[in-house]
């Protein structure tokens, strides 16, 4: 690089010529459209493989998909997810999930848990919004999540498709974990 | 089983030398190639073995190269042989395990998210580790599961056809409750017939299990085995103390497992003569009472009649301020204490200091009264030990075992797997002598049933017919002629007929069972509550020891004389000093141990006299001699027959104070209750049966507000202005130590030696006429017009009235509220099961169902202890034995009729 | 390249051993203890410093930290290798996805996992793009602290690109969790694609854009050249990494001297700085950016059009999800993996990794099992600390914040 003269040092310095140099800069961002938005009412594309609240998902016929089988609970780096499951009363040999805690204050959004599930049953939405004055509220239950889940399926359903855990076809959708059968009731079933 | 050989080479088989790995091993002729191997420290996967138990050899995965060979060998069940060259690692054998490995899986359903073993499965581990991937033709079995089990669901979708479960049932419990059957074109686990499995319930296939094939029904799909958190305690429900692991969630107990697990499969066979690991029913399936809703959590202050929660400093105050009114006006001995046996070592001596020091009266005693006494008593008297001489070695390696008057395979199962192994490996003759036809009779070479209530008689009349026929041992002869001759000139009043006649066991079968004991070399007498629990039960442990001691097998190795305990904690209360007779260690309280814990405590002890038995106190108490009573988990009132007069004696008493995890009938004429913690919240040590000091930790905090005893009574010191400067169990456990040195000998049991000279040559020759004087034993229970003798029986099932607190064992074993009878007896009177009789005693009669039971004998009649609905324990007469003060109410002799 | 001989003599000599500023006649001085953060505004986080005064030149400097100390290492113990790449996103937060690269590599090398090539060029790309985002936060927070507003509003407008880049790519704008042990999560989209290529044509002007807001404001100018200046010799010494030790004339870089990733197949330069003062190592981040750029756009085109992002290794990776659903064998990897993690064999291993603040490695001892035994973060935030106090030593208070400043320092990677 050319060193600048003397002259030209001295001239630059008296006139700040770096300063109109990054003025120059400067005014031109006065012509470009603002890049923040406002927030409330304005809100960003989330993009589908986005990591926001987790739901519990059920199969089409209103199922829950949740067996229970605690490994969400043992793949999750902060230890909020909590599992309480139990032989179903109504259907014995079926194994669900009577309870199911997730302490969103401590949850990190990894989506571990969202990997590790063997039947897909959880899944993260792109919602984000549930900032609160009661921190109790953030203590997501069962309800809760499958309220998430019923509500923001489309996004669910997106989430499980951009992290490659379900496919975007019918065999994928059509998967369902099959229970053991009760001496007695050896035709399998569905339910 | 061919393959008995194989594992259990003789002591006296060749030694081979062959090569594993390039280096060179030397073995026992005939020993199995894999223990061998896992003998050197080389771990070759294997799922259906297990060290307790002979190979099977079903699994295919213990593959090794044996050379001369072209395919890889299973080593469990190839003998090894001299000159073997042998490999146990390569790429070959690593594919070969994998295809086995593959074998199992292709058929093995996706069960992992909803099967309770996952992550403690060996299939998953083995899979995993030999990197299985893409399986060929798999395929599902869809069996239906088995759940037809009161306590384990069989999912034999999931079995790898092992035989673990068979094995270990079969060679190391000898139920052989479960069977291989092939059905719907599968081999399939099934119960014996493929009926509900009906057997003692211990789990012990459960543990084993090395899938999810057998699963726990009390805890089925509740858990994973990552989330629990395993705490090592010791069992509570009976003197085995059996160590176990409380699992829990969170608040929950959530199950309870065993050291024994396919988990821990390598080891030496040798080393199972101190157990195999294993619990029973009680310990892996009676825990919910532990977490149950009943439980206390609050103390309780009886105002106005009823009782009410209070806050911990009013019900402390209360308690301190009357108990010390009492204490300043009516004198210290107008307070007495009651402790149970379940209690932590620490909480006995805490309870004993307590009584001694901060009341002033030797008015204490434990439930250790109820039969144990009578054994330590007989067995101070006359060996000067306190417990019984023998470890579960020498039980299994003992060639005759006397076993008297104890159910053990009911009362202390795991301690009875000793002498089932003794039957199974070293062909013991076992010897039984019981009022029932009892699990072990079934087993035993020598079963001799007698009437209830003579036991004592016969082991008079064996006595007699050793005597008779110059089975006396040589030694005994030689260095204590008197007293044997003493004992001869008793004797002669002791007619075998006499015996045989009341006991109903013939002249030859006693003369039979004395041969086998007089002359085996390792002979070991276990007696039970048959005998500690019963009428003229300290007269008949001291006729066992003149048994042992003239047929020689009080001083030789591997013989010697035993009690099975009830409750956790009998030998602990006895060493801590928890009984009017005793201090800590125990010493003798008339004796020069009183100065020195009186100066190591640092206050007077009270005198020697008086100081009540638990009777006794009772009978105090109903006297108004004791005016304050406390009571710390120990129930009286459901224990005792109502003739007894407990509730009275309650009723008359100026304070009661209880301390209890639960608000037992005795608690509910209580002024004050203090509510107690469980063993799984606890921290302490506990001594079984052999002398052990195991530790007992807490798996749980405390429930509510519940606190541990020993905590509850330092409070009460404290609020009487006394202090008990304890923080931890460790600051009472340094004490311990201090007063008695070697206490906790790092769990291992102190060695005893009975030493029994100084009885035989200080009063026995007057003693001894006396207690051969009747003849026989206390008279057999069925006469003076009532031909049946009621008995009040312990099942496998239940300890005491803790477990029908355990929502399991009641699942397992309702109180069925009948009386259990022999079906001779119930055609003989007419009824069926569940038919109604009438049962009447001296003492009042009631009306209930019978239920046949072929264990029972003609002529016997028996109800389970541990109920009190219908009050069969009230038609008991009670009676207190004269030197132990121990109430004897088991057996009764009763009439029956159909109403 | 900036000029930098020729603005020595504008530099403002302040050394009390100097000849001439060490004899300055002096008034009344006293010494002054002055307690700079944790709750400053200036100092990164929740850094606190001990400042000796002497007027208001420092004399001596005791950095106190640990005040956003987590225990993360001790984290690691508690679970498996899998379960602490999200506690990695949590070290220098400002840049996950190196500190997740930089340990996934660490366990790579102990499980030695080879990692397919696609992913090998994947980790390589975003890594520079996370480098790219270091460093204009880094550019913004500096030249906020030296008083250029205007800077700050420009790099952090441009980091908002990729950081929205990384929300879809991975899920998260700064908590990215993507790389994994064996690979990387997750695929590029054709739309993440264009949209990184937009952003290559789009940024290198914008480069060229902060330089004219800096390079030769004397304000700036003022407060960087010849502060702090660290030699060669104490760079190094004091173990110092990256643009901090670059800047000192020390041509060192883990990418291309022990070099891993992809970073073998792309051909970039190590910008080097001469004299070791702010002005350097701010100086070299600018080039860096723009080599970083270079490699961006190397990887988009030499990477392999297909093939996996995550090995296959069935005791160490996890199975992909439609097998969990139907082959037991996969099922049993997951829920192996996921409960109780993979056998890692026993011993130590050492891995480091240069991330755009220096060298970031992990040791870990592992004694077999699923858990590392002890794991050893060696942040390069948390290094540099060491040195502060030599650099700072008879600057004034002002520049006690960029000083620390231009070494770029995050507590959460230095306190961990």
């Amino acid at each position: 690089m050319k060193t600048p003269s003397h002259a030209k040092k001295i001239r630059d310095a008296v006139l700040f010529r770096e300063i109109w140099k990054a003025m120059k800069v400067t005014f031109k961002h006065m012509f470009h459209r603002p890049m923040t938005f406002e927030y409330p009412r304005e809100k960003r594309t989330i993009p589908d493989a986005h990591r926001g609240a987790l739901g519990l998902l059920r199969y089409d016929n209103g199922q829950e998909r949740c067996v229970g089988c605690d490994l969400c609970e043992a793949a999750c780096p902060s230890r909020c997810i909590k599992v309480i499951s139990e032989q179903d009363k109504a259907m014995p040999l079926q194994r669900y999930a009577t309870e199911f805690y997730i302490d969103i204050t401590k949850c990190v959004f990894c989506g571990y848990c969202v990997e590790a599930c063997p039947v897909n049953a959880l899944a993260m939405t792109k919602v984000y919004e549930y900032s609160t004055a009661d921190k109790r509220t953030l203590l997501f239950d069962k309800a809760r999540l499958y309220d998430i889940g019923d509500r923001y399926i489309d996004d669910a359903r997106k989430y499980l498709y951009a992290h490659n855990q379900e496919k975007n076809d019918e065999e994928s959708r059509a998967y369902r974990y099959h229970f053991p059968q009760p001496v007695g009731n050896a035709e399998s079933s569905d339910a | 089983m061919p393959l008995k050989p194989v594992t259990t080479p003789d002591a006296a088989a060749a030694s081979i030398a062959l090569n594993v790995d390039g280096e060179t091993v030397t073995a026992k002729e005939g020993v199995s190639l894999y223990d061998v191997i896992s003998g050197m420290g080389k771990i070759v996967p294997a799922m259906c073995y297990h060290y307790t138990f002979d190979p099977f050899g079903s699994c295919g995965m213990c593959l090794v190269m044996q050379e001369g060979k072209k395919s890889p060998v299973r080593s469990c069940t190839a003998k090894a042989a001299e000159g073997m060259v042998i490999r146990t690692d390569g790429d070959d054998l690593f594919a070969a395990r994998k295809k086995a490995v593959e074998k199992h899986l292709s058929v093995h359903p996706l069960d992992c998210p909803v099967c309770d073993a996952d992550g403690h499965c060996e299939l998953q581990d083995t899979a995993f580790e030999h990197g299985v991937t893409n399986l060929a033709n798999a395929k599902q079995k869809n069996i239906p599961e088995d759940t037809r089990s009161l306590v384990l669901d069989f999912n034999m979708n999931r079995c790898i056809a092992c035989g673990e479960c068979i094995n270990i049932c079969k060679d190391v419990l000898r139920i052989d409750a479960l069977q291989f059957m092939k059905k719907d074109g599968f081999t399939q686990v099934v119960a014996k017939g493929d009926q509900p499995l009906d057997c003692e319930f211990c789990g012990d296939c459960l543990a084993v299990c090395p899938v999810g094939a057998i699963t726990n029904k009390f805890s089925k799909y509740v858990y994973k085995p990552w989330q629990l958190r395993k705490t090592t305690t010791t069992c509570n429900y009976c003197g085995d103390g059996c160590q176990m692991y409380v699992e829990t969630k969170d608040t929950q107990v959530v199950r309870v497992t065993s050291p024994l697990s396919w988990k821990h499969k390598w080891g030496e066979r040798a080393d199972t003569v101190n157990g195999h690991g294993g619990i029973c029913v009680r310990g892996r399936f009676g825990f919910q009472f532990i977490d149950s809703h009943d439980r206390l959590k609050t103390p309780l202050l009886r105002q106005d009649g009823r009782l009410v929660p209070v806050s911990w400093i009013e019900a402390l105050e209360n308690a301190a301020e009357r108990l010390g009114r009492i204490r300043d006006t009516h004198g210290a001995d107008a307070v007495a204490g009651v402790i149970t046996a379940r209690c932590t070592n620490e909480e006995l001596y805490v309870f004993q200091k307590f009584m001694r020091t901060v009341i002033g009266t030797n008015n204490v005693d434990s439930s250790a009264r109820y039969g144990h006494m009578n054994f330590v008593r007989a067995a101070h008297h006359a060996l000067g030990i306190h417990r019984m001489m023998n470890t579960s070695a020498d039980l299994t390696g003992a060639q005759a075992i006397l076993v008297v008057g104890a159910d053990i395979t009911e009362t202390n199962p795991v301690a009875s797997v000793r002498v089932k192994a003794a039957i199974g490996t070293s062909r013991a003759s076992v010897i039984v002598v019981d009022a029932m036809r009892t699990n072990l009779a079934k087993l035993a070479s020598h079963p001799v049933m007698v009437a209830p209530g003579t036991e004592g008689a016969l082991i008079k009349g064996m006595i007699a017919s050793a005597l008779a026929r110059d089975l006396v041992d040589p030694d005994v002869a030689s260095n204590m002629p008197e007293a044997l001759q003493s004992l001869k000139t008793a004797v002669v009043s002791v007619s075998l007929d006499a015996v045989a006649a009341e006991t109903g066991a013939s002249v030859d079968a006693i003369h039979e069972i004395t041969t086998v004991f007089a002359e085996a070399s390792r002979a070991v007498i276990v007696c039970g509550e048959g005998i500690v629990r019963q009428r003229g039960g300290y007269d008949h442990v001291l006729a066992l020891i003149d048994l042992a001691w003239v047929t020689g097998k009080l001083h030789r190795p591997g013989c010697g004389i035993n009690t099975f305990v009830e409750e956790g904690n009998e030998q602990g209360a006895v060493d801590m000093g928890v009984a009017p007779e005793f201090l800590p260690g125990p010493a003798d309280y008339d004796g020069p141990a009183r100065q020195k814990f009186s100066e190591a405590w640092g206050a007077p002890l009270p005198n020697a006299r008086p100081g009540h038995a638990l009777p006794d106190i009772l009978d105090a108490c109903r006297a108004g001699a004791v005016k304050a009573l406390y009571v710390i988990g120990e129930n009286p009132l459901a224990t005792l027959p109502k003739s007894f007069g407990v509730e009275e004696a309650l009723k008359r008493l100026d304070l009661l104070v209880c301390q209890d995890p639960f608000l037992t009938e005795t608690a509910h004429h209580a002024h004050v209750v203090f509510p107690a913690c469980t063993f799984a919240e606890k921290d302490g040590t506990v001594t079984n049966q052999e002398g052990k000091v195991q530790f007992v930790r807490p798996a749980l905090d405390a429930l509510g507000e519940s606190a541990p005893d020993w905590h509850i009574m330092a409070g009460l010191a404290n609020a009487m202005g006394r202090e008990l400067p304890y923080d931890t169990t460790q600051d009472i456990q340094a004490e311990i130590r201090k007063c008695l040195p070697g206490y906790y000998n790092l769990g291992r049991p102190r060695p005893v030696t009975a030493d029994p000279a100084a009885y035989l040559r200080n009063g026995y020759r007057e003693s001894v006429g006396a207690r051969y004087a009747g003849g026989g034993g206390g008279g057999r229970a069925g006469a003076a017009g009532r031909p049946y003798a009621m008995k009040l029986i312990q099942l496998i099932y239940h300890s005491g009235k803790l477990s029908t607190r355990a929502s399991g064992l009641m699942d397992i074993a309702p109180n069925t509220r009948a009386l259990r009878m022999t079906p001779e007896d119930c055609r003989r009177l007419g009824v069926e099961n569940g038919g109604r009789v009438r049962v009447t005693s001296d003492q009042g009669r009631l009306e209930l169902a019978v239920q046949p039971d072929v264990g029972v004998l003609p002529g016997t009649c028996v109800f389970p202890e541990h109920f009190n609905d219908p009050p069969v324990k009230d038609l008991s007469r009670v009676d207190v034995d004269p030197v132990t003060r121990v109430p004897y109410f088991k057996v009764t002799p009763v009439t029956i009729e159909t109403v | 390249m900036a000029p930098m001989e020729d603005q020595r003599d504008t530099v403002y000599k302040v050394d009390p051993a100097h000849p001439e500023t060490g004899d300055l006649p002096t008034l009344r001085t006293e010494e002054l203890l002055l307690n700079m953060g944790p709750q400053h505004p200036a100092t990164h986080g929740v850094l606190k410093v001990i400042l000796d005064l002497e007027g208001e030149r420092i004399t001596k400097s005791t950095v106190v930290m640990g005040f956003l100390h987590r225990g993360v290492e001790k984290l690691a113990e508690a679970g498996t290798y899998h379960q602490f790449i999200p506690h990695t996103d949590r070290l220098d937060y400002v840049c996950a996805m190196y500190n997740n690269f930089a340990y996934c590599r660490a366990v790579e090398k102990l499980m030695n996992v080879t990692v397919p090539e696609r992913a090998e060029y994947l980790r390589t790309l975003v890594a520079e793009v996370q480098r790219i985002i270091g460093h204009l936060f880094w550019l913004g927070t500096q030249a906020l602290d030296i008083g250029a507003m205007t800077v700050f509003f420009y790099t952090f407008r441009d980091r908002e690109i990729l950081l929205d880049w990384f929300d879809e790519l991975c899920g998260a704008r700064l908590t990215t969790s993507w790389y994994r042990i064996g690979g990387v999560e997750r695929e590029l989209t054709a739309s993440l694609e264009k949209k990184l290529r937009d952003f290559l044509d789009y940024f290198p002007p914008k480069i060229d854009e902060y330089v004219v807001f800096l390079e030769k404001n004397r304000i700036w100018l003022a407060r960087t050249v010849g502060v702090a200046v660290v030699s060669a010799e104490d760079a190094l010494s004091f173990g110092l990494s990256g643009p901090t030790l670059r800047g000192s004339g020390v041509d060192y870089d883990l990418r291309k001297y022990e070099s891993y990733g992809a970073y073998p197949q792309c051909e970039f330069s190590v910008p080097v700085g001469k004299n070791g003062d702010t002005y350097d190592r701010y100086w070299v981040r600018i080039e860096e950016m723009r080599e970083s750029v270079k490699i961006v756009r190397q990887c988009m085109e030499r990477m392999p059009k297909d093939g996996p992002v995550m090995a296959d290794v069935p005791s160490v990776t996890l199975p992909p999800k439609d097998r969990v659903f139907t082959n037991l064998e996969s099922m049993i990897q997951q829920f192996k993996l996921f409960s109780q993690g993979f056998d890692a064999p026993p011993g130590e291993v050492y891995c480091g990794t240069e991330a755009h603040k220096g060298e970031l490695g992990f040791y870990i001892v592992s004694t077999g099992g699923g858990k590392p035994y002890r794991l050893k973060i060696r942040a390069p935030s948390f290094i540099h600390m060491g040195a502060f106090d030599h650099m700072a030593k008879g600057y004034m208070i002002a520049d006690a914040v960029t000083i620390f400043g231009s070494y770029d320092i995050v507590m959460g990677e230095c306190d961990r």
